[in-house]
């Protein structure tokens, strides 16, 4: 055969071949890139369908459109396989070829390239190996100078940043002068049943500057007389820990503890544990600046061994409680602890170790002078008020109840400013002023670790293995009882009209306070052992995971918004002017809108 | 009180209809047989292409053999793993103990380096699948400047050098994610890395095996080995009688012409040079050393740890933060563990970067040597470092033919 | 040979774009025993649903790989078609933010090449992907 023929043939097929790669390969790249599964139209369109609903035609144009790109899908797909074993038997073709064509020609000798003298080419070579060796050795030298160039550029700009570092620092410095003078803040306890933010506002003014004192307190778990409710406005509904938007600062903890933070002016108090040392500590709300430590060392009566605890409740569950002078702590060791705002540890005792399975928890709350304990334990259950200034004991009333890790509520019941116990088996209602007892309901069973709520002369408690219970502040009589919905270790809220309540399966509810109905379910399927707070006319909620989760708080019970945090959260939040001060795992962070 | 925290949100079903769950069997290749069956093939291959080498010159055993491995080790096998990548296993093994490696890496290493030391480049001759495709495709052979091609041979020690760099840091293997014949065998893969193969086949058509040549990093551990190989590779058994055929056969050109050393320059002048290149080897060695070491926090980026750390630095708006940074974020680690493994990365990189550094400075330094020693030689020779045993030129040689003819 | 872990496993949707394969070797698993077969699933069905029905705006994989058939009032018995995952895991992703984690990513040891380097390990953002023993191919999470 004529090797032309050949020379034609193998022409043809490159042609054809170039033709094949270039379209299998723009093939590839889309397949490889656009993802025809998920393009952005499909993307919005199901969004679209999410938000409208009882659209029949755009659900079925998704459908036709899903159908359509799955299919293209697929024979793209095969398309490309086969495409390239065709490319691949192309090229066999072409090899074939080009070996006949060139089949006489490759033995004929060849032009010698090199020159004869073998003694020149080797000088070449190690002409070129210099100059190549050489040239690369210059460029990575020359690369060298010009990184290292930057990188003491970079440097410059460093110390030229430094002066500005150094203003902030001196910046920090002020909120703590204006705290220590400016912190008057509500101690007398008035009607909390209606949340007022002027009930909770402080008394004394303070001039402008860059760190105002808010005049919102959060003095308890869940806020004044552990209600549950914030005043504070202006609380951002997103915000975003790693980009730090409308996050004003993120510290970590030193040590660890299932508390919650309380803020008074400036000051946000929190505790942490661990076998080592349980201590007591102030950050600063404006910088996150960690104030001061208190330890709880050296009490008389204090184990010299830690009790034994379950690793989900810790040494640190309790949640302190301040007044804006001094701020008390419990730890499981059954120590107690109170300083002042500038960290100076005021008094110490040892209510003797709790005999707890899991571990106290119940947080503190204060009345006045008096700093109540609901000390429910295995043995000898009680509730204890210590005098805030002394710690010496005001009285203690011995509780006919089996072990709890609820915490104490104040509210108004029976005519008088009341505290409300929840345990095992009651919910009982004593005077805050000398703890007589003013009313008992028997309705509780099991483990209770949530607390109860009051609200507009109702109390309500609830408790998972037991019933959720609403009873009339003023007599102790019975309105109704459900069991539709409990919480285990969150604690609900109320307002006039809804109770709510999360659950340590996920769901959260909403009961009419008149009926006892749940009138509404969000199924969240996520575990919150953190409490909802209401602020801001919304709920705020933590799952366990960290998700945020805020709901209207009114009778539709609307979820506004939920997003990941993206830290395990078990601690409720606390709020003040404008912010919101979360405590997670690991860190504590404060959440301001960004102006 | 608090427990259940884990992945166990809801229960198990308590089935009642008596419903029995579906035994999933995940399916396993019969791995071990088929690494065992590459051992087999690897030294069967290599004992064939010696045999057809040394014993009965004979191109047609070696073409088929190249053509078995295409099929086998490439198109089959999809090509790992191959000799040349083992390299990184075995630097890898060396400084990593948490790193065993397999048996069979290690043949696949040491045995085409033993039957180097015995027969020469056996292996390449058309066992190694990338070898062989591009013998395969080999039609006609355009001749390169020597001179250029001794220059460029340089390369492969350059590659090597920064593969074992890569390896020894725990880096990357850059042998297999810039080899340029796998995404061929394997019909998919990165665009470019086709693109780049595709282009070295084309080029190969014409110019014999220039992966080989000038880039292959296991090749250029083999022209060391196989320079003081026990059996060279010989053209014919009888006497040359100079016809040069061979030398134009060889796609490589490896087989040299005769020279009668008869040189312009005095002889002081070589032997000054060749002192003075001896001298300089040190030197080259440690410059090269402390080159690369210069450079090795720049090159330490390829570590994911030291690149991670890098991202870290920006900040990043909430949606183009890279996913990188949000996993680092999602899993709590903490920038502090984080940056003392950095700091050993960096470590270990301008310890290794100073190792490789000097062996480049060093074969730098042993090849200007070489290239200034003069060797006289009466018939056409074969380079054993260079010839790659493909037998080409077995075939032109006018005494093969007339023993043929016998 | 190379295996994920499902417990380091972040769902970033590398596995389905990085791998030599065209279609990637990474697919999605079911361990039937950890699963709590309910009717709404996060791995089967988008976030907000709106009909529990096979319709293609509810459903989660975009290919249609999962499907479920009805044991007894409320459960389901979930399979996956290998041959239609591309390893997305958007339906680990869904199942182990809402669910019990019943699903999750392995690479299939049959359709994978066993690369010496394995490519998706090298852009892993969570390290997940490891050198595993030939006689531990898979990290199941059944028998937990």
């Amino acid at each position: 055969m004529n090797r032309n023929v050949y020379r034609n043939i193998a022409f043809v097929t490159v042609a054809f071949a170039l033709a094949l790669f270039v379209m299998l390969g723009v093939s590839w790249v889309q397949m490889r890139q656009a993802t025809p599964l998920q393009t952005e139209v499909m993307e919005t369109l199901k969004q679209l369908n999410e938000s409208n609903t009882e659209n029949v035609e755009l659900a079925e144009e998704i459908r036709q459109l899903d159908l359509l790109s799955r299919k293209a899908y697929f024979t793209q797909e095969s398309h490309l396989k086969s495409g390239a074993w065709i490319l691949c038997a192309m090229a066999l073709v072409i090899g074939l070829c080009l070996r006949m064509y060139f089949k006489d020609t490759k033995n004929l000798p060849e032009k010698e390239l090199d020159p004869i003298d073998e003694w020149l080419t080797k000088s070449n070579a190690r002409k070129y190996i210099g100059w190549g060796v050489g040239g690369l050795a210059a460029a990575s030298v020359l690369f060298a100078v010009l990184s290292s160039g930057i990188v003491r550029g970079s440097m410059n700009d460093n110390s030229e940043m430094s002066p500005l570092a150094e203003n902030d620092t001196v910046l920090s410095d002020t909120p703590a002068d204006t705290t220590a003078n400016a912190l008057v803040a509500e101690t007398d306890v008035v009607d909390t049943t209606k949340v007022d933010s002027s009930t909770l506002v402080a008394t004394v003014e303070e001039p402008v500057d860059t760190f105002p004192t808010p005049k919102l307190t959060f003095n308890a778990f869940r806020g004044n007389n552990s209600s549950g409710r914030s005043a504070a406005r202006g609380i951002p509904t997103s915000w975003n820990l790693k980009s730090g938007k409308n996050v004003l600062w993120q510290k970590s903890i030193p040590k660890h503890g299932y508390n919650s933070p309380v803020v008074n002016g400036c000051n946000i108090f929190l505790t942490g544990a661990d076998e080592q040392a349980r201590e007591l500590y102030c950050f600063d709300l404006w910088t996150g600046e960690l104030r001061w430590t208190v330890k709880a060392d050296g009490i008389s009566g204090s184990p010299s061994s830690m009790p034994q605890v379950n690793e989900d409740t810790g040494l640190a569950a309790s949640t302190v409680a301040t007044n804006g002078k001094q701020v008390c702590a419990i730890f499981a060791t059954g120590d107690v602890i109170c300083a002042d705002m500038d960290g100076k540890r005021l008094w110490a005792k040892n209510l003797g170790v709790p005999d707890n399975h899991y571990g106290f928890a119940s947080s503190l709350l204060m009345y006045g002078n008096e700093l109540i304990i609901q000390y429910d334990n295995n043995s000898d259950a009680k509730l204890i008020a210590l005098s805030v200034t002394n710690g010496n004991q005001l009285w203690s009333k011995s509780r006919n109840d089996q072990i709890a890790w609820s915490s104490p509520i104040i509210a108004k019941a029976a005519g008088q400013q009341a505290i409300i116990v929840m345990g095992n088996p009651a919910i009982t209602a004593y005077s805050a002023s000398n703890g007589s007892e003013l009313w008992r309901v028997e309705c509780m069973s099991g483990e209770v670790g949530s607390s109860p709520c009051a609200s507009d002369g109702v109390i309500y408690g609830a408790s998972e293995y037991a019933t959720c219970i609403a009873i009339n502040a003023e007599t102790g009589e019975t309105i109704w009882e459900a069991d539709d919905c409990l919480p285990e270790c969150s604690s609900p809220v109320a307002t006039k009209d809804m109770l709510y309540v999360a659950t340590s399966y996920g769901a959260v509810c909403a009961y009419n306070t008149e009926t006892g109905e749940v009138v509404k379910q969000h199924e969240l399927t996520t575990p919150f052992y953190s409490s909802p707070i209401i602020a801001d006319g919304k709920i705020y909620l933590f799952s366990n995971s960290g998700k945020c989760y805020i709901f209207s708080a009114g009778k539709e019970f609307n979820l506004i918004t939920s997003f990941e945090t993206g830290e395990n959260t078990y601690a409720t939040p606390a709020f003040t002017d404008g912010m919101m001060v979360v405590r997670t795992d690991k860190s504590l962070y404060v959440v301001k809108k960004e102006s | 009180m608090l427990n259940l925290l884990g992945v166990a949100r809801f229960p198990k079903p308590d089935f009642t209809s008596g419903y029995q769950y579906p035994e999933i069997v995940h399916g396993m290749p019969w791995e071990s047989f088929w690494v065992w069956l590459d051992v087999v093939l690897l030294v069967g291959m290599m004992s064939l292409v010696a045999w057809a080498v040394h014993r009965r010159p004979s191109r047609k055993i070696i073409f088929s053999v190249s053509i078995v491995s295409v099929l086998y080790f490439g198109f089959f096998r999809t090509g790992c793993v191959c000799s040349i990548g083992s390299i990184q296993n075995v630097v890898l093994a060396l400084v990593d103990n948490n790193y065993r490696l397999p048996f069979v890496v290690l043949l696949f290493f040491l045995l085409p380096l033993l039957f180097a030391i015995f027969f020469g480049r056996v292996f390449c001759a058309g066992v190694c699948p990338m070898g062989a495709l591009q013998e395969l495709v080999n039609v006609r052979n355009f001749r390169i400047s020597r001179a250029v091609a001794s220059a460029l041979s340089f390369f492969p020690w350059i590659y090597l050098g920064f593969a074992i760099l890569y390896a020894a840091t725990r880096s990357q293997f850059i042998i297999c994610r810039f080899d340029p014949f796998i995404p061929i065998f394997r019909l998919s893969g990165d665009v470019g890395m086709i693109v780049f193969g595709v282009s070295l086949l084309v080029i190969s058509i014409f110019i014999g095996r220039p992966f080989c040549r000038f880039l292959c990093p296991y090749g250029a551990i083999l022209s060391v080995v196989s320079s003081v190989a026990t059996k060279r590779v010989e053209v014919t058994k009888k006497s040359c009688i100079n016809c040069m055929l061979c030398h134009n056969a060889c796609p490589v050109d490896a087989i040299r012409e005769p020279y009668a050393n008869k040189v312009g320059e005095s002889r002081m002048v070589g032997v000054r040079r060749v002192l003075l290149y001896i001298m300089l080897l040190p030197l080259l060695t440690i410059g090269g050393g402390w080159l690369l070491s210069s450079q090795s926090d720049t090159l330490s980026i390829a570590h994911r740890d030291v690149y991670l750390y890098t991202l870290l630095q920006n900040n990043y708006e909430d949606k183009n933060m890279p996913t990188e940074v949000e996993a680092f974020y999602e899993m709590g680690r903490s920038i502090d563990e984080l940056e003392t493994s950095v700091m050993s990365v960096r470590e270990s990189f301008n310890r290794w970067a100073w190792f490789v550094g000097a062996l480049m400075g060093f074969v730098l330094g042993w090849k200007l040597i070489r290239l200034s020693v003069k060797r006289t030689r009466k018939t056409y020779e074969i380079e054993p470092s260079a010839c790659v045993a493909c037998g080409k030129c077995f075939n032109y040689c006018p005494q093969n033919i007339s023993v043929k003819n016998e | 040979m190379w295996q994920i872990d499902p417990e380091k496993c972040l769902q970033c949707g590398r596995c389905q774009t990085e791998c030599v394969l065209s279609v990637s070797a990474v697919k999605c698993f079911h361990a039937n025993q950890v699963c709590g077969y309910c009717d709404l699933c996060g791995g089967y069905y988008r976030a907000n649903v709106k009909e529990l029905n096979t319709a293609a705006e509810n459903m989660m994989c975009p290919t249609g790989a999962i499907t479920r058939l009805f044991v007894e009032e409320p459960y389901f018995e979930y399979t996956i078609d290998e041959s239609l995952c591309n390893g997305c895991g958007k339906c680990v992703k869904g199942c182990s933010s809402f669910g019990n984690g019943s699903l999750f990513l392995q690479i299939q040891q049959e359709l994978c090449l066993n690369c010496n380097e394995c490519k998706i390990s090298k852009v892993c953002v969570s390290g997940a992907i490891q050198r595993v023993p030939v006689r531990q191919g898979y990290k199941l999470k059944d028998h937990a």
